[in-house]
């Protein structure tokens, strides 16, 4: 296990119970993703995972050890924990792509050959090396993530947790990112955990979900098998993925004889469809 | 051109513009030298050739668009105009060259007061223009790798790149917390215009320290040890330029003495 919660609680200064008795464990090479609305504790409880807030109850356990939060500790720990933040203006603070991606690397005391290996490397696989020299504000917000996921990827870590990556990109630059973080989960077997409340995001993603809601963990398990359980989904103010209520709703008010689990993915929408089809052919034979 | 505009441009400019690459050590080197030696003349002749110099350095070398080059010193120049009338009306001493009677004292307008005034305008015109030529060629990432170099406190470093990076994005703010007043019909007179500008400015100021203790929070993350290093890989300057420059700056030397008393009138 790469991390591991026990009954994590955390309480702001102003009294709000941000995060309520959370168990959990999230193992190495896994694609996890912490659904929940607004306020219901996902950020609060990534900033946990880097050491910025420290629980007010209950023990983190990263790789198999309980965290210190003293300096060496923290930066042990950040460095093989890469973060990026919701917004890429928090993160990007450098005159120029280059001296920010460079950050992370020079303060693990890199040699400048070797950092200016990493920083290429980096800004390769986000696809960012024609704006090296190009300060952050020439930047698209796309683009700002990608730098921002670039300054993470340059220090080489073994987690990557990302804040909301696709929150105000368009299309086509969600769909870049997503496939991006799949081929550094594939590729390089990063564990990536992602906090998001975009519902249809998280099939095309993540092998595990985790379901947050007013500070409390009320389910985990396989998107499919969490997703099957609608009245859940609702409770918690979320939704199912698009695809997932249409065949919900053809089976409950059309009463067409979709299988268990709904499904979740155009993918497996065709494959269903296509079965369904074929039975009423059959059917019409007979 | 509005302000916002004009400073981007600028950014822009130093970034794209034709001497980009070049090492910022011989920009820099050159344009104080220039600076320094046309301050210092005593006359007009040797600022006049910096002027000229470093004009048909940014637009012809650089390449820097002529408009924004020439635009940057119309506010400048319109300020010296009115300080060098001041300076030719009412300074000078020794021989007056007109006297204009009053009916409660006589106006002497002095020859040395018009002196100083045709030197004090061409030497800040030569002065600016090594300035305009430095920004509009050098970026900040540059000069602050530079500023390192050379020993700077690294705290005045650090805090000249954050505050430029995060200039650009409290513009776009401040642009648009504006166009949001104005949307909802900010009123035009005098005493609301003020009201909403003192909101604007106490919510912007409310934003900079929020987005002060995110970035920190953002850099710690990755590992920020109270230092920010900076990749310092720029080109190293070519020998052959620097002295060549250090020679035109021994000439504009000598040039001085020459003109040392060379007047308007």
């Amino acid at each position: 296990m790469i991390f591991k919660l026990e009954n994590l609680s955390y309480r702001y200064s102003d009294g709000t119970l941000a995060l309520s008795e959370v168990s959990l464990s999230f193992a190495r090479g896994e694609r996890i993703a912490l659904l929940g609305t607004n306020g219901s504790g996902k950020t609060t409880l990534l900033n946990h995972l880097i050491g910025i807030l420290k629980p007010s109850s209950g023990n983190i356990y990263f790789d198999d050890k309980p965290l210190a939060y003293d300096a060496k500790s923290l930066q042990n720990l950040r460095k093989r924990v890469g973060f990026v933040f919701q917004d890429p203006n928090d993160q990007l603070f450098a005159p120029t792509v280059k001296q920010d991606v460079a950050f992370g690397p020079l303060n693990l005391g890199q040699t400048p050959e070797q950092v200016k290996k990493m920083v290429d490397e980096a800004l390769e696989t986000v696809g960012m090396s024609e704006f090296k020299e190009k300060p952050p504000h020439f930047l698209s917000l796309g683009q700002k993530k990608r730098v921002a996921l670039a300054g993470v990827l340059a220090m080489q870590p073994e987690v990557i947790i990302m804040d909301e990556p696709t929150s105000n990109l368009d299309p086509r630059g969600t769909s870049e990112i997503l496939r991006l973080l799949l081929q550094l989960n594939k590729g390089k077997g990063i564990t990536l955990i992602l906090a998001t409340h975009d519902v249809d995001m998280v099939p095309l993603f993540a092998n595990k979900l985790y379901i947050l809601n007013k500070g409390k963990l009320v389910a985990h398990g396989e998107p499919k098998q969490i997703f099957s359980d609608t009245e859940l989904i609702r409770q918690v103010n979320l939704r199912s993925p698009r695809l997932t209520h249409l065949f919900e709703v053809l089976n409950k008010k059309n009463k067409l004889p979709i299988d268990e689990p709904l499904p979740l993915t155009i993918g497996e929408a065709r494959k269903e469809i296509l079965r369904l089809i074929e039975l009423s052919k059959n059917q019409k034979k007979i | 051109m509005s302000h916002s505009d004009l400073y981007a441009e600028v950014d822009r400019s130093a970034y794209t513009n034709a001497l980009a690459k070049n090492s910022p050590i011989t920009k820099t080197f050159f344009a104080l030298s220039a600076l320094a030696i046309g301050v210092s003349a005593q006359s007009f002749v040797v600022p006049i050739i910096v002027f000229i110099l470093c004009t048909c350095l940014s637009l012809g070398f650089a390449k820097v668009k002529p408009r924004l080059y020439l635009g940057l010193f119309v506010y400048p120049t319109l300020m010296l105009i009115l300080s060098c009338i001041i300076l030719a009306l009412f300074f000078g001493s020794g021989q007056s060259l007109i006297d204009i009677p009053l009916p409660w004292t006589t106006w002497a307008i002095y020859k040395s007061g018009i002196s100083i005034s045709v030197n004090t305008f061409f030497r800040v015109e030569g002065a600016l223009s090594c300035l305009f030529f430095l920004v509009l060629t050098t970026s900040i990432n540059d000069l602050c790798v530079l500023l390192r170099r050379i020993h700077m406190p690294q705290v005045m470093v650090e805090m000249s790149m954050m505050i430029y990076r995060y200039i650009f994005l409290f513009l776009e703010i401040t642009e648009k917390m504006i166009l949001a007043q104005k949307l909802r019909l900010r009123r035009s007179g005098w005493l609301s215009s003020i009201r909403s500008l003192a909101m604007l400015i106490g919510s912007l100021f409310i934003r900079t320290l929020d987005q002060g203790e995110r970035t920190l929070v953002a850099m710690t993350a990755r590992g920020y040890g109270g230092e920010i290093r900076i990749l310092d890989d720029f080109p190293a300057p070519r020998k052959i330029a620097l002295l060549g420059i250090a020679f035109f700056d021994v000439l504009l030397i000598v040039l001085i003495f020459l003109t040392l008393n060379i007047g308007v009138v």
